[in-house]
């Protein structure tokens, strides 16, 4: 019993010391965070848009919209990408055989017509049925291909674009009028930019008008709620902490601009790919890096994305589920970036707190709370000190949750009533208890999948290094 | 210490903590209101002053209290916001009066601060308010490391007519990336006859590594004194340098404008065929067509794009040519000229852009 007591003590002290390590790189990334939406503030204050919106300076941007079975919503939508705030861009709407009516709700909507393909198919992809314009907004494109999935219409899309920069956005998300003019300014300043990403926002319970979210409010009810606060603590703590350490492995697919030619380089959107953002994302650093070019993927916070999160646990947990089941394959295919010296700060730094940090958080923490039940009903664990470890780990997610908050609220203030704002810091501290632990359970079920399914380790032997396709 | 004992700090360190925060942010939120309720009047009050100043039924003394009693940054925000909507010589007038007030004052002092922000709050300044005795400040200010601070401060070039100012701009030009470059040419335009004679000697030096880019901004000035400089542009070694050639002698219709595009058609490069392609339409010599039309049948897709968006520049004979082609033999041309032949006038017009 004496030498489980000490295989116990030497577990529990080795998880202390993993958290601790995590916890550190977390304040690191806090503290990073301040300095950069500091800066990002002042640069978005300061913004001249009606001078900006005058000048020709501007790039043309094409806008990728995959549609499947959006047919309720794809109208009001694809209406109000038309009436952005910006000079000259284009959007591609891709029906990726939908099911429903989609297609006829576009073509009735917006007098289409069908004209020939004159463009070559640069990124293969599923067959095209036909290629649309509008009578009545030039503007506007639309594809009709067989299904194939999101990263096949991304694709697609990327073939027909004609301008230099892309942005996917999902069909049912909707973008600020000003979000584009906003999301192009660090090529105003004339950075090297690869690719930027902009603030994905919760919707659930806001005030929707013509397609504009015209009043931001907390959701009354407690799953959207916290995410509302995981998307703050996501966005505006965790990405601004990485544009410091230059090494975004993340920009959301649902609201990133990309520099067309280094999709096409890379070969576009992986259709095998659980994840696709994040592993276009990693691909493109990939290849960035690995070819010597000089490049930045920056966050810009106030350029802003509105997107609806699941209200039910089960639509949360398959979510979540495969998000992480795209960490462990995205981690896994790209392993030979790990730790490589080759690829700068993404391979010493952003990767391995992915694969350690993020990927394999669920499995130690579940490891802990095993241990630590052993520990306690074999009498080697003392009761006080687990609950005041327990504490403390708690404690600090409550910490870095209300960090968000606080970064939310010297920023961009987008939630204007105070009830919302208790709210916010309601939701900042009800997260560890309960919501914390379901979300280690569906990330566990990911680990449960792959093992079961071999899915990633099948896909990462099919993969070859950062090759388009022939 | 035993590890309970650190336990224990932590979760005290932990608690004092999140009681700081959630005060910061409550505290926060309800200076911010104080401070806009306190402001408010005072914005509303400065903007009434200033419609009344530009409607010429208030003097300008209403409009100096007004910007006074907000904190600088507001004041400045008014001033860019109006500085569109007074038409110069008034606001000449309003630029003046703010030399000799204190907070304007204390904003021009901040151009050589170290910080970044305080130095773009100059320029922003200086972008409206800017008067003779500023140039040397924003001669520096458009030398900034710090790409905002530039930025705002070449928006002075607007309003302000400096030789020195616009130099210092076109010296920056080569080494700005194109979105910034752009920029820097809308702000240039009002110095047009300085920047036409710097153009002039910096095109000349052909080795120049920033040529390109020197050429590119004389494209969007399309100014006839640089047709001849760009037209012997058409023959350099470098793509980049040909390509702005191409875009450039489409707004001069000219006979050795002609001959150089003519040439530049069939360049190895598709890029500079495309531009050919593009400015042949924008020209419309009619002896051009069988070239154009030529070019619809190109290997690149983009250039058969630019030949067949040419053609329907060209008039009755244009469109007689794409709907013969629509027929012909060449599949890729035949699309091109169905997609063309199908595409409403607004369509049309931002495809040629």
């Amino acid at each position: 019993m004496s030498s489980l007591g000490g295989v116990i003590t030497n577990i529990d002290f080795a998880i202390l010391i993993y958290f601790l390590a995590l916890n550190s790189f977390y304040a690191l990334l806090l503290l990073l965070s301040i300095p950069e939406i500091w800066e990002q503030t002042r640069l978005a204050e300061d913004d001249d848009f009606q001078r900006l919106m005058q000048s020709d300076a501007l790039p043309p941007i094409t806008m990728l919209v995959p549609a499947y079975n959006e047919s309720a919503t794809i109208e009001a939508s694809v209406t109000a990408m038309l009436t952005l705030e910006y000079r000259s861009y284009e959007i591609i709407v891709v029906n990726d055989g939908s099911k429903d009516d989609t297609i006829e709700q576009l073509r009735h909507a917006f007098d289409l017509y069908e004209v020939p393909r004159i463009y070559p198919e640069t990124i293969p992809t599923k067959p095209l049925r036909a290629v649309y314009r509008s009578r009545t907004r030039s503007r506007l494109l639309v594809l009709d291909k067989e299904n194939g999935g999101k990263a096949d219409s991304l694709n697609a899309a990327i073939n027909a674009s004609r301008f230099p920069l892309v942005i996917a956005v999902d069909a049912d998300t909707l973008i600020e009028p000003d979000a584009l003019l906003r999301l192009t300014r660090p090529f105003l300043l004339g950075r090297r930019i690869a690719a930027v990403g902009g603030t994905v926002r919760v919707v659930n319970n806001c005030t929707v008008k013509d397609g504009r979210v015209t009043d931001a409010r907390v959701p009354r009810r407690l799953l959207p709620g916290v995410q509302v606060v995981e998307y703050l603590r996501a966005f505006l703590f965790g990405r601004l902490g990485w544009n410091r350490l230059g090494g975004n492995l993340v920009i959301s697919g649902a609201f990133g601009l990309f520099r067309k030619e280094y999709l096409a380089t890379i070969g576009g959107y992986r259709t095998t790919s659980i994840v696709e953002d994040l592993d276009l994302v990693v691909r493109l650093h990939r290849h960035l890096r690995a070819h010597k070019i000089p490049y930045e993927m920056p966050f810009i916070p106030d350029p802003v994305a509105w997107t609806e999160v699941p209200e039910s646990g089960k639509i949360l947990g398959r979510q979540r589920e495969r998000w992480h089941r795209g960490l462990i394959s995205a981690m896994w295919q790209y392993r030979g970036m790990l730790f490589n010296p080759r690829y700068g700060r993404v391979g010493l730094l952003a990767m391995p707190f992915f694969a350690f940090g993020e990927m394999l958080a669920p499995l130690v923490e579940v490891f802990g709370y095993v241990v630590t039940a052993i520990g306690l009903s074999a009498g080697k664990l003392n009761w006080s000190f687990a609950l005041l470890f327990m504490l403390v780990a708690w404690g600090y997610g409550m910490l870095l949750s209300i960090w968000a908050v606080v970064l939310e609220e010297v920023s961009f203030r987008r939630y204007r009533r105070f009830g919302d704002l208790l709210l916010l810091l309601l939701y900042a501290s009800l997260e560890n208890f309960g919501y914390r632990q379901r979300t280690v359970w569906w990330r566990l079920k990911a680990f449960v999948t792959v093992w079961k399914h071999g899915r990633v380790w099948g896909e990462m032997t099919r993969k070859g290094f950062a090759a388009p396709p022939s | 210490m035993t590890s309970r004992q650190f336990l224990l700090v932590v979760a005290v360190v932990q608690g004092v903590l999140l009681g700081a925060l959630i005060t910061l942010i409550i505290l926060n939120r309800w200076f911010r209101l104080r401070r806009s309720a306190h402001l408010q009047p005072r914005r509303v009050a400065a903007d009434d002053a200033m419609r009344r100043w530009a409607a010429g039924s208030t003097p300008l003394a209403g409009v100096l209290i007004g910007l006074a009693r907000l904190p600088p940054s507001l004041a400045i925000d008014a001033l860019v916001g109006w500085s569109a909507r007074v038409p110069g010589e008034r606001w000449r007038d309003l630029a003046a009066a703010l030399e000799h007030q204190w907070w304007a004052r204390l904003v021009r002092t901040n151009g050589s601060s170290a910080r970044w922000w305080k130095r773009l709050e100059c320029a922003r300044f200086l972008s409206v308010g800017a008067m003779p005795g500023d140039v040397a400040r924003l001669t520096r200010l458009i030398n900034d490391p710090h790409a905002a601070v530039h930025v705002a401060a070449v928006a002075s070039l607007e309003r302000m007519e400096s030789t020195p100012l616009t130099l210092a701009a076109l010296e920056r030009l080569p080494g700005l990336a194109p979105t910034v470059q752009a920029y820097y040419a809308g702000m240039l335009r009002r110095s047009r006859p300085v920047v036409i004679q710097h153009l002039l000697k910096r095109l000349r030096l052909t080795d120049d590594p920033g040529l390109s880019r020197f050429a590119e901004f004389a494209v969007r000035l399309a100014e006839p004194a640089l047709r001849e400089r760009m037209t012997a542009l058409a023959d350099h070694q470098d793509p980049e340098v040909r390509i702005q050639a191409a875009r450039a002698l489409g707004s001069f219709p000219h006979r050795e404008s002609v001959a150089a595009l003519t040439r530049l058609a069939a360049d190895s490069a598709w890029e500079v065929r495309a531009q050919a392609a593009r400015a042949l339409g924008m020209i419309a010599d009619a002896t051009t067509l069988p070239l154009v039309r030529g070019l619809v049948r190109d290997t690149e897709w983009w250039v058969r794009l630019r030949a067949g968006l040419a053609l329907m520049r060209f008039g009755a004979a244009g469109r007689n040519a794409l709907l013969e082609i629509e027929v012909g033999a060449d599949p890729d041309a035949r699309n091109v000229a169905k997609l063309i032949l199908g595409l409403p006038t607004q369509a049309l017009a931002e495809f040629a852009a």
